[in-house]
């Protein structure tokens, strides 16, 4: 499985592997992560880790870590999600203490959803996004996706369902508005 | 960049040893439904399954090695796991396997553990590994016997009670 690299004008979106152990510990002992099942003890960060490389060996595509090309910092988590149980195919962003409020969220799901139209040809693509995580309802927002539906995961409880512009309604898309 | 490690495939007389993938999730999701996997942490559903089988594929490149799904040679089926599992809460790499049902008493679990403990002694230097074994698993205490091991100690894993096994050295054994 080669997973493939991402260039944004700062950022790089490279695949997970096990030098993000102590990123991904932190980011789970954060409450930043109180979104999204945490926070967690470092063994479940671990294994949370694993799911995140695991998903692209099994389905084929996922999530990447994300790092600010000029520092090498990692500053997130951000890609394309669909385990079993999802609702459909899903693009996804965790960021890192730190990191938000400077658009690196945005920018790096901007280059996921690219990827998913242009290299994977998806046609349609949603967030899954916690009823009180703002943030991440405003990086939805931004990128032009509208509250579309609601969906209950068994594990992950109530979440907003975002549902993203179509190809054809991306007026600057393709992967080198993003490259 | 590509994932470090390529999961190796193991070919035994009756089984094939590889890496995970989608296919699996119905045939382990099924012995998750069953009392059997009580003694391997325990029944869940396909959503729980899968995000199990992500860790177990996961795991091969955060360690250098884990799981293999074992396949059945003849009927192309997947029949169950072995390998090495070392999870950030385990004590040291173990030794595990589980066959699902229907190839049960063929002695197919000895097969394939066989051939993992002879992968992990030789191309990963882990030498006469542990493996956890729930008190009430006969069969597979059965299997930790005819394999050499013996038990070192009552032990707790995620608060259970747990047998930690302990197989010989197989390189001592050769020289």
């Amino acid at each position: 499985m080669k997973i493939p690299t991402l260039h944004t004008e700062r950022l790089t979106l490279r695949g997970p592997d096990a030098r993000d152990i102590e990123p991904m510990r932190a980011f789970y002992a954060s409450d930043r992560s109180r979104f999204v099942g945490g926070p967690r003890t470092a063994e479940l960060a671990w294994r949370h880790l694993g799911t995140e490389i695991g998903h692209w060996t099994l389905r084929g595509y996922g999530r990447w870590m994300v790092e600010v090309t000029e520092t090498g910092e990692i500053v997130g988590n951000v890609g394309l999600w669909n385990p079993e149980g999802w609702p459909e195919p899903e693009i996804g962003w965790d960021l890192f203490e730190g990191a938000e409020g400077k658009g690196y969220a945005t920018e790096a799901a901007l280059a996921a959803r690219a990827y998913a139209y242009d290299v994977l040809g998806w046609t349609t693509v949603i967030s899954l996004v916690k009823p009180a995580n703002e943030a991440s309802a405003r990086v939805a927002a931004r990128m032009g996706a509208f509250l579309d539906s609601e969906f209950t995961h068994e594990r992950w409880g109530h979440m907003q369902v975002w549902r993203h512009p179509a190809p054809a309604d991306i007026a600057d898309g393709g992967m080198e508005a993003y490259s | 960049m590509s994932l470090r490690t390529p999961i190796p495939v193991i070919e035994t007389e009756r089984l094939i040893l590889r890496g995970p993938r989608d296919a699996d999730l119905p045939a382990y999701a099924q012995y998750f439904t069953t009392p059997r996997a009580d003694f391997t942490g325990g029944q869940r559903g396909e959503v729980e399954t899968y995000s199990m089988l992500m860790i177990l594929a996961g795991h091969w490149h955060m360690r250098g090695y884990g799981l293999w799904v074992i396949e059945h040679r003849e009927t192309g089926k997947t029949a169950g796991w072995t390998g090495i599992l070392h999870h950030l809460d385990w004590p040291e790499p173990e030794l595990g396997w589980a066959v699902f049902d229907g190839f049960e008493g063929q002695g197919l679990a000895h097969e394939a553990a066989l051939a993992a403990r002879a992968y992990a002694a030789g191309d990963l230097g882990i030498r006469a590994p542990i493996s956890f074994i729930d008190p009430r698993n006969d069969r597979s205490a059965a299997l930790a016997t005819r394999l050499g091991a013996t038990i070192e100690k009552r032990s707790e894993l995620r608060g259970t009670p747990i047998d930690i096994w302990r197989h010989p050295d197989e390189t001592e054994a050769a020289a």
